[in-house]
């Protein structure tokens, strides 16, 4: 267990940029998510702090100390890669007993934390097979056996999870949430899938161009979302104009609601509403028609097409939509216990 | 096998069956008739003839073809596979990786007059690097290394072999992941552990695979030998000399005797080759 | 990245310099013997006599020349250039059809086919050579003494990487998918074969064309043991009597030979194919 403090980290490669004046700061036990598309710097910052990039400037501290000239070998981390990086030579066991051996564990030690990562990990069958015998997802559970067996301080994990199927995909992502959490870990997930981060992380930095954007829990970063970036990067958002009133509110979709600035009157902004904010009534002749009704389960997704906001997309629950048919006339309008509006700047 | 004569499958017959009768006219019936030769001797089975292809001048003949095969696949797959390692570890400049690669395919295949004349002119009696040596005091002949002597022998052969091993272990190299160096690091191994645990073990089917293909490559190598006139005997000057009748009697059939048991030597290694490659491609995939 | 270094290393490491050495060394093993025989074939100066004033003496190509207009070299020369162009219509005859009707209508037996056309270079010339004179030099002595007698068997050492070649070009283009689809166009086998086949595999054609004249050019074994007068045995006779000219013309050939696999591997790099010289 141990903070991770990264202080304006820069670092580019040649002429492109991977990172401009990049800080984060990770408590004890927590698990980060860097989220962003590719290109971004994620996995940069994941090297930096693993030690096989250098920063061409900034420092990384651990437990408030400097690890500028530590190489990788010297940091105590763990890491799981995307391609999982087994060492073909060896089984699942000998992968696993790898680091234990470096750190020079005495025998017994090393075989009771195998025994306890083949439990925790549920390799049972797969402890004495090669990596080229397992499945992908097998790999990637005793890689991330392998990575948790010395007791790292942080545990890194790059895209673990991208190689893999769907449905292993999501189970093996709250496993990893899991095994984080027992055995207490401060962990760093980078990840291009958004999902996947809001599922099991404490808090999401998201990140564009070598910058983080926002450094959120993942609920916080969902219905309050910094910017236009972070906004349309996480989830489906209808981006519609918010105008001042009098009373320093905001009007939007035909309701008057606050927002953390206060407005001025006639003041133009934007407002990013979600949509299973809007609500739908039926109204002939009214501004907006259907365009598409597709069930998705519990809810229904509704496309409008709006004179005024234009594509507007709507998720009501299904019970509530039964009624609707492409072509139908609409009026969208903020649901009612909607009680704030998300400002994310002038149009 | 039914369905081979079915009416659509004529035109496959059509197209197979010169083909087949091709190889087995010029490739197998040949073969054939060798190996029926080595163990028959006038119409009755005897082990006699292969027991002679393997005694006296012939096995001097056998000896110094594998001491010479094994010290130029030795030295040829260890500077090869180093070659290999090296040029891997500089990324630049580009124009060096795919020079080197193409020099290789060609190099590789020099096995012949060519290069015995390249080493004519360099350290045969009259050659340049013999003369330059003398200059100094040295005399690379009195060392075994001119054209006729068993380590020059040794260090012609490596012109073809140490191409030959870098085309061979390029992409088994190529395949050493660079997660592998850094998950060992992080987890607090050392460089040379790296090497000696993961990297080692990973390339040791493929370095011993290619070591055995340059076995066989110069256990069959005759031009280069021929041209160069070794003064001792290896298998392949022998087998000339054995078919061009230069024998005493009773031994002109020795030669289907001899070459039994060198298809015999390099199907073994050849099968091995397969075996280790196996493993490497096994283990690549993972 | 640097393998050999420890990854993030800043320190400055003797390896850099070992690793040039290394290369050096290996480089001038490679580039000694061809200067080596260069200055040899084209300096009239005994390397006895040569001091570092004459450096820039006896420079002529008078060598080679003479060699090129030498009737037996002559002759020699155009029967290898007869046996290279035999050698590659016997391969491509026998292979391209097959080729084409294994990969769309019998593919399950491409991986036979693979293993047999590799089956010329699991045995080595010296030994087959002997084989043909077991059997051939007693039953049809017209065939060995024959010039023509040599072409089966460079078809034969051809083989393995014509068949290669002409299936990398047909898997690159998905033969079998575009057979299928002509065909459920209505098209005939044939019109399959010669408009839409046939034109896509002439990038593995002239590879494997090319690969068979660096084969022929270099092929020594046969051609001296069955007594036959090809460039290679031609050029170890005049040798003997004309070394420089013999030298000359032996560079020549190998940058023939050379240029001759760079194309091959230049034209099928381009296209994406995987081109195999090794064990030619």
């Amino acid at each position: 267990m141990a903070t991770v403090e990264l202080i304006g980290i820069r670092k580019a490669f040649g002429p492109s940029v991977a990172l401009e004046d990049f800080s984060l700061s990770i408590n004890s036990g927590e698990l980060v998510c860097l989220l962003g598309p590719s290109g971004c710097g994620k996995t940069t910052a994941l090297r930096i702090l693993a030690g096989f990039e250098r920063p061409d400037g900034g420092s990384v501290e651990v437990d408030g100390r400097d690890l500028a000239d530590d190489p990788p070998e010297k940091r105590q981390f763990g890491m799981v890669f995307q391609d999982y990086s087994l060492f073909p030579n060896m089984t699942a066991r000998q992968n696993i007993d790898f680091g234990l051996k470096v750190q020079k564990r005495p025998a017994a030690e090393r075989a009771t934390i195998i025994e306890r990562m083949i439990e925790v990990t549920g390799l049972q069958e797969q402890v004495d097979k090669y990596p080229h015998q397992m499945s992908g997802g097998q790999k990637q559970r005793v890689a991330l056996a392998r990575a948790i067996a010395t007791s790292p301080k942080v545990l890194l994990l790059d895209e673990p999870l991208s190689a893999l199927d769907a449905k292993v995909r999501e189970t093996l992502r709250d496993e990893i949430r899991r095994l984080q959490l027992e055995i207490g870990v401060t962990t760093v997930f980078v990840t291009h899938d958004q999902h996947e981060a809001l599922a099991i992380a404490d808090r999401v930095g998201v990140m564009s161009n070598g910058r983080l954007e926002q450094l959120a829990p993942p609920q916080e970063l969902y219905e309050n979302p910094a910017n236009e970036f972070v906004a349309s990067f996480i989830g489906t958002v209808n981006k519609l104009p918010a105008v001042g009133t009098d009373d320093g509110r905001w009007q939007v979709l035909g309701r008057s609601v606050p927002a953390s600035v206060t407005s001025s009157a006639g003041e133009a902004n934007t407002a990013a509403v979600r949509p299973e904010q809007i609500a739908l009534d039926p109204v002939p002749g009214g501004p907006a028609h259907v365009v598409s009704v597709s069930f998705l389960g519990p809810m229904t997704r509704v496309i409008l097409q709006d004179d005024e906001l234009g594509r507007v997309v709507a998720d009501i629950i299904s019970a509530d939509a039964t009624g609707l048919v492409p072509g139908q006339d609409v009026r969208a309008r903020l649901r009612d216990d909607v009680s704030e509006a998300v400002l994310i700047g002038p149009r | 096998m039914r369905s081979l004569f079915r009416r659509d499958n004529r035109l496959g017959l059509l197209v197979a069956l010169p083909f087949a009768a091709f190889v087995g006219l010029f490739l197998v019936y040949p073969m054939v008739v060798v190996i029926y030769k080595s163990v028959m001797s006038d119409g009755t089975f005897s082990l006699d003839a292969l027991g002679r292809a393997v005694s006296g001048p012939y096995r001097t003949g056998f000896i110094n073809s594998i001491a010479l095969s094994f010290w130029s696949a030795l030295i040829g797959g260890v500077i090869g596979l180093l070659l290999a390692l090296t040029m891997k570890s500089l990324a630049r400049p580009r124009w060096l990786h795919s020079s080197l690669d193409a020099w290789s395919s060609v190099a590789s295949q020099l096995g012949g007059i060519i290069l015995a004349f390249a080493f004519i002119a360099t350290i045969g009696a009259q050659g340049a690097v013999t003369k330059v040596f003398m200059n100094f005091g040295i005399d690379l002949k009195s060392m075994g290394v001119s054209t006729t002597g068993f380590w020059g022998l040794v260090v012609v052969y490596l012109y073809f072999q140490i191409p030959l091993m870098f085309l061979v272990m390029m992409p088994a190299v190529n395949g050493l992941k660079a997660s592998w160096r850094e998950a060992a690091a992080i987890m607090g191994a050392s460089p040379l552990r790296y090497w000696r645990t993961v990297a080692v073990p990973i390339l040791t089917p493929s370095t011993l695979g290619g070591i055995l293909l340059l076995f066989v490559n110069s256990f069959t190598a005759y031009a280069t030998a021929y041209v160069l006139n070794a003064s001792y005997p290896i298998v392949p000057l022998q087998i000339r000399f054995l078919l061009q009748g230069n024998v005493i009697t009773g031994e002109e059939d020795l030669g289907n005797a001899i070459v039994f048991w060198v298809i015999l030597l390099l199907l073994t290694s050849l099968l091995l080759v397969t075996v280790m490659q196996r493993r490497t491609l096994k283990w690549m995939s993972s | 990245m640097d393998e050999l270094l420890s990854a993030g290393s800043r320190r400055w490491r003797p390896t850099g310099v070992v690793k040039w050495a290394f290369l050096i060394c290996v480089g001038l093993f490679f580039l000694v013997p061809m200067l080596a025989m260069a200055r040899f074939a084209f300096q009239a100066v005994p390397m006895a006599l040569l001091t570092p004033d004459k450096f820039f003496t006896g420079w002529s190509v008078s060598g080679l020349g003479a060699a090129l207009t030498d009737p037996d070299i002559l002759t020699a020369a155009k029967n290898s250039l007869m046996l290279v162009v035999l050698a590659i219509i016997l391969n491509l005859v026998l292979l391209v059809p097959l080729s084409i009707i294994t990969e769309v209508r019998n593919p399950a037996l491409r991986p036979y086919l693979t293993a047999l056309t590799l089956l010329p270079w699991v045995i080595p010339p010296i030994a087959l050579v002997v084989g043909v004179s077991a059997t051939f030099r007693a039953t049809v002595p017209w065939f060995l003494a024959s010039i023509f007698s040599l072409v089966p068997f460079y078809a034969l050492w051809a083989m393995p990487f014509t068949y290669r070649a002409l299936d990398a070009g047909l898997q690159a283009i998905n033969a079998r998918t575009l057979y299928e689809a002509a065909r459920s166009m209505g098209a005939s086998l044939g019109t399959i074969i010669f408009k839409v086949l046939l034109p896509n595999m002439r990038a593995s054609m002239v590879a494997a064309a090319a690969l068979t004249a660096a084969m022929v050019l270099g092929e020594f074994v046969f051609a001296s043991l069955l007594l036959k007068k090809t460039l290679p045995t031609e050029m170890v006779i005049y040798q003997r009597s004309d070394p420089r000219g013999g030298l000359g013309l032996a560079l020549l050939v190998m940058i023939l030979t050379a240029l001759a696999i760079g194309l091959v591997v230049r034209t099928l790099r381009k296209r994406g194919l995987n081109v195999q010289t090794t064990g030619m």
